[in-house]
């Protein structure tokens, strides 16, 4: 459980993220909002990246925020990237290696089965040795999920997995991502644009505009509330 | 610790370095601000020139005056040839990456002038030393009179024209975002060779200077650029006023050193702690860098 | 673990005999001259490989190694004049305290990135050639201080008993040498390369993949420190006796570029990176010609790699062997198709080479 409690950032005259306050519980929790909304900057935050001026994070009874970043995750938190970063220059099982190594779980004697296992659940195709350069978009990303539950995470980021990805690609992310809290055991939260992908994946959602929370509860209902809709659409009739 | 009398001298040729110092430190600035390119080859250029204005009148004959304008010209050319050829494919790289180009530079120019001219002892005298007179105990010339006026003089013109003119707008616009600014139909190309040009012609104005207040040997010529940059980095290569006092104060410290003897001999470090405690300084306040690779 | 394949294996094997060759075959062969030339060739090639490391792996890059060398011979000329203790352990202890003093100065000078941090560097390591131009090396003179004015008649600073004669020393230089870009590969290999990798890419991945970048950064600083350490004691046992001018803060940016040309995507690109430093300018010597034409090549290359080719000679050279392998190899296959094809025997024409 995640416990976000009137979390702001402001800087130079912006306020990216307003007096945020929600909580993440058990399985896939989906954020959504229109682009600028603050979901990335509220990964960020979590991820130690920007500093809040404000606000709390309370990840499973630990202060978050008073981790440094890098420590978070050795704690547990794991993420995947906008633009995918997998590193290019290593092979798909050294990049999953990576995170196992520097995580709380990571011993020696295991590594090789959980990194293997971890590729497996994810569903890559492809020979463990192979350098991540030669991949194309679609390996890479899960690749970036592999190393994103391995080794017992607490939580797992994912933010917009499906983005440049055709629809196929997308249903078998959708599997993998409704597989993660029963594989890991740890609480995801996904933030995407497919709202067929965010529908499918997590049973509750929250939704951010200009910073602020506009709604929060089962996934169905907040994608029919009409201040998301209006978030996302305008306030202008829609002529269809 | 000596009396007052004997720092007078050292004054007058630290001020005179000073202003040097600053005039290079401007070009630097001025030139990274509008390219991104901190161009490590500016001693080297000067330098250069300043061997050809030497060869010109000792070996061809020349008239001195023509001689000096062959120097300038040459540190804008070479300067502007330089940009023009390997500014464009490293436009989008990392600071590191253009600043490394330009040591590339200042080898092939170092490799040059030892081949060309070798390692003799040269010395160029600017007419303008040859018109001294004293002030009280102390002889002052006129090229150190020069130098530190050049100085001034620079800094505050390059300030002015950086602000009120059409030219100086853009090179303002270009230091902040390239792609923007070539997207408003700014001549960004245009603009760019123009900040080479000049800084180049700056760049053989203090090899001129500067071979005649300190001696025409291209190493010791070519690593005077670390005082022009330790003047630039406490700048934090941003401020002309503050790059022209910090290269006078880099000067003064540098001469004032001389004669307490207990410390003189480690003279030479000055322009390198400088510049290290202005990088220090400048390091407070590091956050995760989201730039990717250098190469 | 699984099995390594057949060309893992093959490849240390190859590398073994090399070393083999050099270490046996080459002394008797080479006059003094060379031997020196060869001697200093190993020297640079552990230096140029703690920069190959700082750059290609980590993405740091030191103005200050040369200082960083003269640090370390001048650490170890005392403590070879100053005591008895065995040479090795006088590299390695003349190594560990490199590997301090480096540590020191990268703590604060690593919060720096990219262009900032090279200045640092190249500040610091101006403003230590001018406290060793000042102190001066230790010559053998009485007291711990041990300089004395004029070095005539002092003793130069002394090499492992085994290892006193020029040949011989040179062995060991090369023996030393190959353990450091052992020591290279094992890091490079196994954990601190792996993060260095993420760091180099993206320091958020990295972050997010739980390393701590200040303590990586800081492994890799002090590792090239230590080698470049070695390297100056190895040195200093080399030449004898230490002048300054050994080290001209110049040597650090001709560093610079021999690395950048010798290739920083691979450890074998320092070795031509030694090489370049320190073989050409002998051989250019050989054949009369100025050495000054090296400086100018030496800045070619920097801009030939900066804006064409990132991996430099070691990764474009079997690029560029692979290609000509592969061409002759096809013409090769293709001659002997035809000619099966002509054969008036029923052996059905091969496939022509792709």
């Amino acid at each position: 459980m995640i416990e976000i409690t009137d979390l702001t950032v402001r800087f130079g005259g912006v306020t990216p993220l307003d007096g945020m306050t929600v909580t993440f519980d058990i399985g896939t929790c989906g954020l959504i909002g229109p682009n600028g909304a603050g979901k990335t900057t509220f990964f960020n935050v979590l991820s130690g990246f920007v500093r809040p001026t404000q606000g709390s994070v309370r990840a499973f009874g630990d202060d978050l925020l008073a981790m440094p970043h890098y420590k978070r995750a050795r704690w547990g938190l794991r993420r995947t990237f906008q633009t995918e970063q997998a590193i290019e220059e290593l092979s798909v099982a050294d990049n999953v290696a990576l995170a196992h190594e520097h995580s709380r779980r990571g011993n020696r004697v295991s590594r090789r089965a959980d990194v293997l296992d971890a590729l497996e659940f994810v569903g890559l195709g492809v020979a463990p040795d192979v350098k991540v350069e030669t991949l194309g978009a679609r390996e890479r990303r899960l690749v970036e999920i592999a190393r994103a539950v391995v080794g017992s995470p607490r939580v797992v980021l994912l933010d917009e997995p499906a983005a440049g990805l055709p629809d196929e690609e997308t249903e078998h992310l959708g599997r993998v991502i409704r597989g993660i809290p029963e594989y890991t055991g740890a609480l995801a939260v996904l933030v995407d644009h497919d709202m067929s992908l965010v529908s499918a994946c997590c049973e509750k959602t929250a939704v951010l505009d200009f910073g602020k929370l506009i709604a929060a509860g089962p996934t169905a209902t907040v994608l029919r509330d009409e201040n998301v809709v209006r978030a996302y659409l305008g306030t202008e009739p829609v002529e269809l | 610790m000596p009396d007052w009398q004997n720092f007078e001298p050292f004054i007058v040729s630290g001020l005179a370095l000073g202003g040097v110092y600053s005039l290079s430190g401007v070009g630097m600035v001025v030139l990274y601000r509008t390219t991104g390119v901190l161009n490590l080859a500016f001693g080297a250029v000067g330098a250069m020139g300043a061997f050809i204005a030497w060869s010109l009148i000792n070996t061809f004959g020349w008239p001195a005056v023509l001689a000096y304008l062959a120097c300038v010209g040459f540190g804008a050319a070479v300067s502007l040839i330089y940009g023009m050829l390997a500014g464009p494919p490293l436009a989008g790289r990392d600071p590191l990456v253009k600043a490394a180009a330009t040591i590339g530079l200042a080898l092939i120019l170092l490799g040059s002038m030892s081949w060309i001219w070798s390692d003799k002892a040269r010395s160029m005298v600017l007419p303008t030393t040859n018109w001294r007179y004293s002030v009280g105990q102390v002889l002052i010339n006129w090229t150190q009179i020069i130098a530190l006026a050049l100085g001034v003089l620079i800094t505050l013109t390059t300030a002015v024209f950086l602000r009120l003119t059409g030219l100086g707008t853009a090179m303002r616009a270009l230091a902040n975002d390239r792609e923007i600014t070539a997207a408003l139909g700014v001549p960004v190309r245009r603009v760019e060779a123009t900040t080479w040009v000049v800084s180049g012609a700056l760049s053989g104005v203090a090899g001129l200077l500067m071979s005649n207040l300190v001696g025409l040997d291209a190493a010791t010529l070519t690593f005077l650029v670390i005082s022009s940059l330790a003047a630039a980095l406490i700048a934090r290569l941003r401020s002309l006023v503050v790059t022209l006092a910090a290269g006078i104060v880099i000067g003064l410290v540098n001469a004032l050193v001389t004669p307490i003897f207990s410390i003189s001999p480690y003279r030479d470090m000055t322009p390198f702690v400088l510049a290290a405690v202005a990088l220090l300084f400048l390091a407070r306040h590091q956050q995760v860098s989201f730039a990717r690779r250098i190469t | 673990m699984r099995r390594p394949t057949t060309s893992e294996v093959r490849r240390p094997a190859t590398v073994l005999a090399l070393l083999l060759v050099v270490v046996l075959v080459l002394p008797p062969l080479l006059s003094a001259y060379w031997i020196d030339v060869l001697t200093a060739v190993a020297i640079y090639s552990v230096v140029a490989l703690s920069l190959n490391l700082l750059i290609g792996r980590v993405g740091l890059v030191s103005l200050g190694q040369i200082a960083v060398l003269a640090l370390g011979a001048w650490v170890a000329a005392k403590l070879a004049f100053v005591s008895s203790i065995p040479f090795p352990l006088v590299l390695l202890i003349a190594g560990l305290i490199t590997l301090v003093l480096g540590t020191l100065v990268g703590l604060p000078a690593l919060r720096l990135s990219g262009l900032y941090l090279a200045l640092i560097t190249l500040m610091l390591a101006g403003a230590i050639t001018v406290v060793l131009s000042t102190t001066n090396f230790p010559n053998g003179g009485p007291g711990f201080l041990s300089h004395t004015e004029s070095s005539f008649g002092n003793p130069a600073v002394r090499r492992p008993d085994i290892a006193s004669s020029d040949p011989a020393y040179f062995r060991f230089t090369v023996i030393v040498a190959a353990l450091m870009f052992a020591l290279a590969l094992w890091h490079v290999r196994s954990r601190p390369g792996r993060a260095w990798a993420a760091i180099r890419q993206s320091e958020p991945a990295a972050l997010a993949a739980g390393v701590n970048i200040t303590l990586y950064k800081l492994w890799a600083w002090a590792l090239a420190s230590f080698m470049t350490g070695v390297a100056g004691g190895l040195l200093a046992g080399s030449v004898g006796k230490l002048y300054t001018y050994q080290f001209p803060t110049r040597d650090s940016i001709i560093l610079l570029a021999v690395v950048l040309m010798g290739g920083i995507y691979s450890l074998w690109g320092a070795v031509v990176a030694g090489a370049l430093m320190k073989l050409l300018p002998a051989l250019l010597d050989d054949w009369g010609l100025p050495a000054d034409l090296l400086i100018i090549l030496f800045g070619v290359g920097v801009l030939q790699v900066l804006l064409t080719a990132p991996g430099g000679l070691a990764a474009q050279v079997p690029k560029d062997f692979a290609r000509m392998g592969g061409g002759l190899s096809a013409v090769v296959r293709r001659r002997l198709a035809a000619r099966a094809e002509r054969a008036p025997t029923g052996t059905a024409p091969q496939e022509p080479a792709p």
